[in-house]
């Protein structure tokens, strides 16, 4: 049996097996799982809206705006001038990249595997350096902290989601030579 | 000429049952699979605008539907205490091919294989991605999708062949 052959035998094994569920209960179990998503999504908001005033009234410098991208990832200014950034969903990669730029992170985003851009040089970095610039813990976690006054000068972040072996939305965090074309600057 | 956007209902209609065969051989059980593809499907439905907006939407939700089994599997693992360890090492779901659309040789060898070997094999075979889709589903290196899929091929082969053999008069 060569490899052809053995293709063919395994999908011919499943080609009688056909989706039964209609459409219309896909879309009604869909609206559940939106009706699921809005009320942590509702609490999300009214801790963004609270955590925003507290900043606000400290005079912390959020340079960013008040968050609309919340069911997306959201990046907030942490006291001691780190950066947190959650990811929930690989959306906006443009926009993310955008906002932690305006935060002062050189920075370059990709997701869906999509790699470091070819304008990116990779930073070569120890593990003591990346401990000091990314404090947090690194993946699985789809939530990590930027420490930018760590990055030694000439050097940006790059930041891509890294799934483990079985998909999950994790951050995966290096170091890229900054520069116009890749950091933004 | 621009792209028209991507309708759900022709979507679901065009992929489901690629889907279905492809989280089926990750699986092994159909009945769990139609209902983490259904799953997926409504997850997908609820998330359009991005999923619609992903370069292989089909790969999302074969990639939603096994994240939401291993969910599945660490509830049921917290919930429930397993009594022999054993239990947990044996192929998914032998039994659920009894009776099924499914030839139950080539299910039973699709089985004893590693759960990742059978991941490539479903993305590279039954969902017909490329070497380098499957590689970004997976988070894997393109080789070592290769590599998965020579070491599967090369075991179901082995597990197939000596059946074959006898069938043929020598």
């Amino acid at each position: 049996m060569n490899d052809d052959e053995l293709i063919t035998a395994v999908r011919e094994a499943v080609a009688d097996v056909h989706a039964t569920t209609p459409v219309e209960q896909i879309r009604r179990r869909g609206r559940t799982v939106r009706a699921r998503r809005r009320i942590p999504g509702l609490a999300a908001v009214a801790i963004a809206a609270v955590a925003a005033t507290a900043l606000l009234t400290a005079s912390h410098p959020a340079s960013h705006r008040a968050r609309t991208e919340l069911m997306a990832w959201t990046v907030a200014k942490q006291r001691g001038g780190t950066i947190s950034v959650t990811i929930r969903e690989l959306y906006d990669p443009a926009g993310l990249q955008r906002t932690l730029r305006a935060d002062g992170v050189p920075a370059v985003v990709t997701f869906y595997g999509q790699g470091r851009p070819p304008s990116c040089r990779p930073y070569a970095a120890g593990r003591g350096l990346l401990g000091k610039i990314f404090p947090a813990p690194l993946p699985p976690a789809a939530a990590v902290v930027i420490r930018p006054s760590a990055l030694p000068a000439g050097a940006g972040v790059y930041l891509n989601d890294s799934s483990n072996p079985y998909g999950f939305i994790g951050v995966s965090l290096g170091l890229v030579h900054a520069s116009k074309q890749c950091t933004g600057g | 000429m621009g792209t028209a956007p991507l309708d759900f209902a022709e979507f679901y209609r065009k992929s489901a049952d690629g889907c279905l065969r492809a989280v089926l051989v990750s699986v092994g059980d159909l009945d769990a699979a139609q209902d983490l593809v259904d799953e997926a499907f409504a997850r997908a439905w609820a998330s359009w605008r991005t999923v619609s907006a992903h370069p292989a939407p089909a790969a999302w939700v074969v990639r939603t539907a096994l994240n939401a089994n291993i969910s599945r599997w660490r509830r049921r693992r917290r919930e429930i205490s397993v009594p022999d360890p054993g239990l947990v090492a044996d192929p998914p779901m032998a039994g659920g091919i009894t009776g099924s659309p499914i030839d139950p040789r080539i299910m039973t060898a699709l089985m004893r294989l590693p759960a990742r070997q059978r991941q490539v094999v479903a993305l590279r075979l039954i969902l017909d991605l490329d070497t380098g889709r499957t590689a970004e589903v997976l988070s894997i290196a393109p080789g070592t999708v290769m590599a998965h899929l020579g070491r599967a091929l090369a075991s179901l082969r082995e597990e197939l062949m000596p059946e074959r053999q006898q069938e043929s008069p020598s």
